[in-house]
């Protein structure tokens, strides 16, 4: 049986009985085809909430770096997840990047070029889709590498980003807590990388549902390392927790590796030493640590704007 | 006992008489649309033999007139892939923009090729493949109708609840006119066409010459395929939204048994023995229906599949030599 029988058919049943019949109420069938396209989003997000939920929890509550009398700042990271892989944004951006692929894609073939695959350039992987997921990867987190690491170069770019890092209470809910400007952003970026190698946004998706858990898992609150060894091969909660210190925020941080921490040792931002070092950002305003979802949202834009405008200190490690 | 349905369990045990006497076997080619990849089943044990792998997202297939290609539409790998129909190797990618829905007309002149998502008709020369003429035609071009003589075809445009007639002749569109919410799957009927609303709750009967509505015939929520059976006895229609497959009198267009289909029914190809197999979209499966009984059996395929051709002669010994 295919391993990932279980959530399409979840996905089917998802779109047969209740999107297909609210389309169809609302007088928007034109959107099923699409719509199906967010069932699976939406599944696998739900599969990898609940997977990533059934691992770290039980590791924060056997192993935590810290303990909080108040959680409370990290319930609104809960519902950064909930609309970061169930919710609204998969489908947008679901939406948008099919569509746009498709119309520059068909320009090109239009043009007399061949759209870029990666199978295109590498005629051998067509058939192997375990390789050519492992290649995709590879290179999307080496792009993800410098996407991260310019977020922390430019002040206009990290006081958006720095909504990630003022978190002091990090647990693996921290993962999806961006702004919303910086996930645009983000995934700008990704689109151009993906259509630069012709990633098809649906093929890998049980593959997909490991490297989000990965990426969750690294921003554990629980201490946990993977040897001497496998920290160089995938990035650990220690490793990652030292690019959330208190130390490295802004602009001098370190270990900005998303899944491989190859990149950093490569150029040479990889720091191996640091043990569980407290996390936040000093330089963040307190509401983007322990307000509501809006109130760090619309903190976020004020920070912005103080950047834009000269009136925010440069956001170097404080 | 009326007089449509006598006639339907008529076509029903001939159809059932006729694969006593040769049993089906062949090959199925299913496109799964979300997975990258053709399923080809086995008619005889109903498994699936193999998996050939494409670039992108393979939705639907056209068959030269002459029965020596078929021509499988990657629409996002933007290739069209011409297999052989006999084993389904591969002989080459043809460079195509968006091929969604695509078909020739029935003289050969020319090839169809809807591009979904780009909203453009392309009209191909049916042995060169080369573009005659592009159509721009806002929104989603769906599915397409030849008129019998070759002289124009007809498109349905989703979005925009629309059906488009281009005439092959002075390469123009002659009309396009509201017909319906989401029209979907299109044929050319007894001189009128039919169009399945998938936005509504069945069909609608236009008039080719004009494009205007004469009839509307109720069907079931989400109305969005048709095909006519091979001895023309019988007009099946898939609503995605009602989950079922409805067996019509393509004379009167009254409906003479509904079946329940579920998983978001959509294209059919009919077996000698006289069942229909039939692509559920959401359900990573095909329904194997046998109409006489209403019995279905399903059978695994990949994700999201959705053309479906048949070839009762292929052999599954040639195919394993091929592919």
């Amino acid at each position: 049986m295919s391993p990932t029988l279980p959530f399409d058919l979840a996905a089917g049943w998802l779109e047969e009985h209740v999107v297909l019949p609210a389309l169809y109420a609302v007088g928007l069938m034109n959107w099923e085809e699409v719509a199906f396209g967010w069932a699976l989003f939406a599944v696998y997000g739900a599969a990898q909430v609940v997977l990533t939920y059934a691992v770290c929890v039980p590791l924060e509550r056997w192993r935590p770096v810290e303990r909080w009398p108040d959680a409370r700042a990290v319930t609104v990271d809960i519902l950064y997840t909930l609309i970061s892989r169930v919710g609204l944004l998969p489908f947008i951006t679901y939406v948008m990047f099919y569509r746009f692929q498709v119309t520059l894609n068909g320009w090109l073939t239009d043009n007399g070029f061949v759209p870029p695959t990666l199978e295109g350039f590498f005629p051998f992987l067509l058939g192997r889709p375990a390789l050519t997921f492992l290649l995709y990867v590879v290179i999307l987190d080496f792009s993800e590498y410098w996407r991260h690491r310019l977020s922390h170069v430019f002040d206009w770019w990290y006081s958006l980003h720095s909504l990630h890092h003022a978190q002091r209470q990090m647990t693996f809910w921290s993962d999806d807590r961006n702004h919303l400007l910086d996930d645009i952003i983000g995934f700008v970026w990704f689109m151009g990388v993906a259509l630069l190698i012709g990633i098809p946004p649906l093929q890998f998706p049980l593959l997909v549902l490991l490297l989000r858990f990965i990426e969750s898992l690294s921003h554990a609150n629980a201490r946990l390392r993977f040897g001497r060894l496998g920290e160089r091969l995938v990035v650990s909660p220690r490793f990652h927790r030292a690019h959330h210190g208190l130390m490295a925020a802004g602009v001098a941080s370190v270990n900005f590796g998303g899944v491989l921490p190859w990149w950093d040792m490569l150029f040479r931002t990889a720091d191996f030493s640091h043990d569980y070092v407290p996390t936040g950002d000093p330089t963040a305003e307190e509401a983007l640590a322990t307000g509501s979802y809006a109130q760090q949202q619309w903190a976020g834009v004020r920070r912005l704007a103080r950047t834009l405008t000269g009136r925010e200190p440069h956001a170097s490690a404080s | 006992m009326s007089l449509s349905f006598r006639r339907f369990l008529a076509a029903v045990l001939l159809g059932t008489l006729a694969s006593a006497a040769a049993e089906a076997h062949g090959l199925v080619l299913v496109m799964n649309s979300a997975e990258a990849s053709l399923s080809v089943v086995d008619m005889d044990t109903h498994r699936e033999l193999s998996r050939i792998p494409v670039l992108r997202e393979p939705h639907h297939w056209a068959l030269s007139p002459d029965g020596r290609d078929l021509l499988v539409g990657d629409t996002v790998g933007n290739q069209l892939l011409d297999l052989d129909p006999a084993t389904f190797a591969l002989r080459r990618r043809v460079a195509v923009a968006d091929p969604y829905q695509l078909g020739f007309s029935p003289d050969g002149k020319f090839l169809t090729v809807n591009g979904n998502g780009r909203n453009q008709v392309d009209i191909y020369d049916g042995a060169t493949l080369g573009l005659v003429k592009r159509f721009p035609l806002r929104r989603t071009p769906s599915h397409l109708a030849y008129a019998p003589d070759s002289g124009r075809v007809f498109v349905t445009l989703q979005d925009s609840d629309q059906v488009a007639a281009i005439d092959l002749r002075t390469m123009t569109v002659l009309w396009d006119e509201k017909v319906g919410k989401v029209p979907a799957g299109i044929m050319w009927l007894n001189n009128r066409l039919i169009v399945a609303l998938m936005g509504e709750d069945g069909l609608a009967v236009l008039d080719p010459a004009s494009g205007q509505v004469e009839r509307r015939i109720r069907t079931g929520a989400g109305a969005h395929q048709l095909f006519l059976s091979p001895d023309r006895k019988i007009l099946w229609v898939n609503n995605r939204v009602a989950g079922t497959t409805v067996a019509l009198d393509p004379t009167s267009l009254q409906e003479i048994r509904a079946y329940r289909v579920s998983g978001g029914p959509d294209d059919i190809v009919f077996a000698p023995d006289g069942k229909l197999w039939i692509t559920q979209r959401f359900a990573r499966s095909l329904a194997i229906l046998d109409p006489a009984t209403g019995q279905i059996e399903t059978v695994a395929v990949g994700r999201q599949p959705h053309g479906i051709f048949m070839n009762p002669a292929a052999d599954a010994a040639t195919l394993s030599a091929s592919n």
